[in-house]
């Protein structure tokens, strides 16, 4: 690794300062997990001046349902994601998310925060997210801002953090909470392989007429960063759940990936995986909306 | 950055034998008193005894000694750097930059290799590549330094010009011989073996139905837990010892040797524990790098390969491409079979014919064939070598004579079971180079593993597949 | 240049170090501590694996400024003067180390998942041992040695029928 001068933040303000500070001067990382940021390090040429190890700002590691929804802070560990009570019950697909990711010990280091500031397109964390319209909280020395996670990723590796700001908060809409949701990834292996394609479904359920409502797809490793599949989602809005729908939303879905080619899969295969997979996401999603309206909890929009 | 704060307690190591002595002061660990020792003279019994291994406890303790853990008085630590440029010539290597950096104690390059030249078979394989790089992962310059860092960083400011030349990548490609030579003047074809028995072209005019099938592997990487590595002491005597985790020791003494130019009485070199071998560590790499810069600096001098050079500059299994031909009676009976085999060998020989061999007499498979004609090739590309791994050839062809069968078997409507316990050895059947088999249990393998898994009915098991 | 101060196996030990070291180097190289290897430095194979205030982690991937003020246990704090850990006894017992170098990773990995499961599953043991490779010995000897280790750290007797643990 080459040399680079080391800072440790005491807290999300503290973080912020240091970045505005160095900033200036030079390249600058912020270090959280750095499950992925310690393994890039060793093997670039030109590494960062300054890095600013985050990890000990306790004001980022909270899970806490607030005005805005769910609030999951950025250093939320991905461990800790698989423990928490209220994801476990309002998003089994984030758990499950977070159990694809890396094996035990990288996902006791690696956090939420820096899963989506890595952006890579086949990222565990982004299709469930993009699929509840997570909604980040970026700060800065000006003070905090929030975009939609739709416009966090620029491209592959790229997000609009400038080099002064910071991922703070994830948050998951309220209107978004506990909406029914699956998560699937297909990798290559069980274990710590990266996604060949990841899928998450998502819908409210119009129980009367038996229909899809609200229904969202994030499509991950199949663009140069996750997406929704939109034209699928417009297809699917209003119409009956039915098997077939379903399928059929698997397929329109294909159009809205742009996979490539490279040495894990064909972009022929990705786009087969597409199909398959967000149908099993949205049967996956409908068979635990029936299962939280069975134990009378969820499975409607919330008044 | 200057030199890394350690506790040297001595800088002599000859007057100090125990060379597992680290150097931190202070055992921090106290080792668990039970520990079971025979008497003297007491005769201990073996047999229906549970063995463990002998060095169990000290893994688990996380006492084993790896070269890795191993740390000599003063010494350095090397890096090597890598081509990363599938075929060129040199035209000029700089060091001057790299030898100009503090902590920086010693930089050479292939010119600086008494004798450029080894490898276990054919002597093929540069040490440091000095006029041409064959591969990718081909060194052509090493420093030592005090810390492993500036090393790292050491070998980025050595500049290296090419003239680039077309790759040969491609192993059929290779085969042919208007494509210009790897190692020009020699040829690419640097093995061959043919074996003949009967008249494999007579047996498939008499044939009910002939099958072809073309099949290919890939290039696999041993990758042990422990990377490569090896430390390096010249001493004052002109002796050098080399702490290596080579699998051959003896035969790595006559590789050093040749390369240094020195006799072999002037070289120890000491096995080590192994993190793992696999094939992967049963020829020297750049144990005559790190003699030649502890030779240069004095000092004893360590290389750890990353997990990336283990993959590009350490040997690999040959991925083949295998042709079959097999000619079948009505009844389904084996009358005669076709092989051709291309052993994609990389840059250098390293273990390839035994490879090749392997490979060759065993592509029929576990089968009486009567007629049969099986060649086999292997070649030279601007590839990662490939050399011993696990079974020398053997994986490679049961995947294809085994897929070959499976597909005879499904064109002839046959149980692929019962296929094979048609075809298949038995007591005192003649292997394909003329062996008569003893203890032969094919059959009984095969009808046992199918009752076991509950291949179509039999036995209560949910087996998917057959294979001999 | 950053000063870290951290416990290591009980004991108090600092050292003072450049930031870029990450804290398998300070074990390995200031404290003398080598049980944890390198083996592929990026976080894949496990070797380096210690636990961190109670949290298994590749000491690959973290920082030696970043484990300042933490609990580092690594494999030579298993065992005392008088004891073996039972992890380290069945492993040795059931032959679940062969060359050894991914050992002290998974006895540790072992170790965490006791912890926090004194009954863990065939299933959870493959899952808790995702991040250590095994080139030589395979997993099956080690799932066996874990769930042996996990009867004796309950006081309960080491079922006789060992193979059962792995096909359950």
């Amino acid at each position: 690794m080459k040399a680079f001068e080391f800072f440790s933040a005491t807290n999300s303000n503290h973080a912020v300062a240091l970045l505005a500070q160095h900033a200036a001067n030079g390249k600058v990382k912020v270090l959280a997990g750095g499950t992925d940021l310690l393994a890039d390090l060793k093997f670039s040429v030109h590494g960062p001046d300054v890095v600013v190890d985050i990890s000990r700002a306790n004001d980022l590691k909270n899970i806490a349902v607030t005005d805005q929804g769910l609030s999951i802070g950025a250093l939320v560990t991905h461990t800790q994601i698989m423990r928490s009570p209220v994801i476990r019950d309002m998003f089994p697909a984030l758990v499950d998310a977070a159990h694809t990711i890396g094996a035990v010990q990288t996902r006791n280091l690696g956090t939420l925060g820096g899963n989506l500031v890595t952006a890579v397109p086949s990222m565990d964390s982004g299709p469930t997210l993009m699929a509840l319209e997570a909604i980040v909280t970026i700060a800065s020395p000006g003070g905090r801002r929030q975009v939609p996670l739709s416009e966090f990723f620029v491209g592959p590796r790229k997000t609009i953090l400038k080099p002064d700001e910071l991922l703070a908060e994830i948050i998951i809409p309220k209107q978004n909470l506990g909406k029914p949701t699956h998560f699937l990834k297909f990798g290559l292996r069980k274990g710590q392989a990266l996604a060949l394609v990841n899928v998450a479904g998502s819908f409210w359920v119009d129980w009367e007429k038996n229909t899809f409502v609200a229904p969202r797809i994030g499509l991950g490793a199949v663009a140069p960063k996750v997406i929704r599949a939109s034209q699928a989602e417009a297809f699917l809005e209003g119409r009956p759940i039915t098997p077939e729908n379903m399928a059929e939303a698997g397929r329109i879905a294909v159009n809205d990936a742009k996979p490539i080619s490279d040495f894990r899969a064909s972009a022929e295969y990705r786009r087969h995986l597409v199909a398959v997979l967000t149908k099993r996401a949205l049967e996956g999603a409908w068979a635990l909306a029936q299962k939280k309206r069975l134990e009378g909890s969820n499975g409607k929009r919330h008044a | 950055m200057p030199d890394k704060p350690r506790v040297i307690e001595k800088p002599d190591v000859l007057e100090k034998p125990d060379i597992l002595k680290p150097p931190a002061p202070a055992p921090l660990v106290t080792f668990p008193v039970e520990v079971v020792v025979p008497e003297g003279r007491q005769q201990t019994p073996a047999v229906g005894q549970r063995a463990t291994r002998a060095d169990a406890r000290l893994h688990g303790l996380g006492q084993t000694k790896y070269i890795d853990d191993m740390y000599f008085p003063n010494m350095l630590f090397a890096k090597i750097k890598r081509a990363g440029i599938a075929s060129a010539r040199i035209k000029s290597i700089d060091t001057k930059e790299a030898e100009a950096m503090p902590g920086v104690i010693a930089v050479i390059t292939g010119r600086d290799i008494p004798c450029n030249s080894f490898g276990p078979s054919l002597k093929d394989q540069p040490v440091l590549a000095s006029e041409r790089v064959f591969h990718a992962g081909d060194g052509v310059a090493a420093v030592a330094a005090v810390s492993e860092q500036i090393a790292a960083e050491a070998i980025e400011k050595i500049k290296v010009e090419y003239e680039p030349l077309t790759p040969v990548l491609d192993p059929l490609e290779s085969l042919k011989l208007e494509t210009p030579g790897v190692h020009a003047p020699s040829a690419n074809i640097y093995g061959h073996k043919l074996i003949k028995k009967g008249d494999v072209e007579k047996a498939f005019a008499e044939s009910y139905r002939v099958f072809e099938g073309t099949f290919r592997t890939q290039m696999v990487e041993h990758v042990p837990l422990e990377p490569y590595a090896c430390i390096a002491q010249w001493d004052a005597n002109g002796r050098v010892t080399v702490y290596s985790t080579l699998g051959r020791i003896t035969l790595g003494r006559a590789d050093v040797a040749r390369t240094l130019g020195i006799p072999m009485s002037r070289i120890r070199i000491i096995a080590t524990v192994v993190g793992g071998n696999f094939g992967g560590k049963n020829e020297i790499r750049a144990e005559p790098v790190m003699a030649l810069l502890s030779k240069k600096t004095g000092r004893p001098v360590k290389c750890v390969y990353t997990r990336s050079e283990e993959f590009t500059a350490s040997t690999t299994r040959h991925p083949l491409v295998m042709d079959y031909k097999t000619g079948v009676s009505k009844q389904g009976k084996i009358l005669g079979r076709k092989i051709r085999l291309v052993l994609d060998g990389g840059a250098y020989c390293s273990w390839s014919e035994t490879t090749l061999g392997k490979a060759c007499i065993l592509s029929a498979g576990p089968y009486n064939i009567d007629n049969l004609y099986a060649e086999a090739f292997v070649v030279y590309t601007n590839k990662t070598m490939t050399g011993a791994m696990r079974g020398f050839g053997a994986p490679q062809v049961c995947f294809a004579y085994e897929s070959h069968m499976d597909d005879i078997a499904h064109a002839l409507g046959l149980d692929p079971l019962e296929f094979r316990l048609m075809n298949a050895f038995e007591e005192g059947s003649i292997s394909p180079t003329g062996q008569k088999l003893h203890s032969v249990v094919v059959k009984e393998s095969l009808l046992r593993a199918a009752k076991r898994f509950g291949w179509n009915g039999l036995g209560d098991g949910n087996g998917t597949g057959v294979k001999a | 240049m950053v000063n870290v101060t951290l416990k290591v196996n009980g004991e108090t030990r600092s050292a003072t170090v450049p930031p870029e070291t990450t804290l398998l180097r300070l074990l390995r190289d200031q404290f003398n501590l080598t049980g944890a290897k390198l083996g592929c430095d990026v976080g894949d194979c496990g070797a380096c694996t210690v636990i961190v205030d109670g949290k298994p982690v590749n000491s690959c991937l973290m920082l030696a400024g970043q484990a300042d003020g933490r609990e580092v246990l690594t494999i030579e704090g298993l065992a005392n003067a008088d004891h073996l850990h039972p992890l380290q006894k069945l492993f040795e017992h059931f032959g679940s180390l062969q060359c050894g170098f991914c050992g002290p990773g998974v006895i540790m990995s072992a170790k965490a998942l006791l912890d926090e499961n004194p009954n863990p599953s065939a299933q959870e043991i493959r899952d808790a041992l995702g991040g250590n490779l095994c080139r030589c010995t395979g997993y099956a000897k080690m799932i066996e040695a874990i769930k042996g280790a996990s009867c004796i750290l309950r006081g309960e007797e080491i079922p006789a029928v060992k193979s059962a643990f792995v096909t359950e």
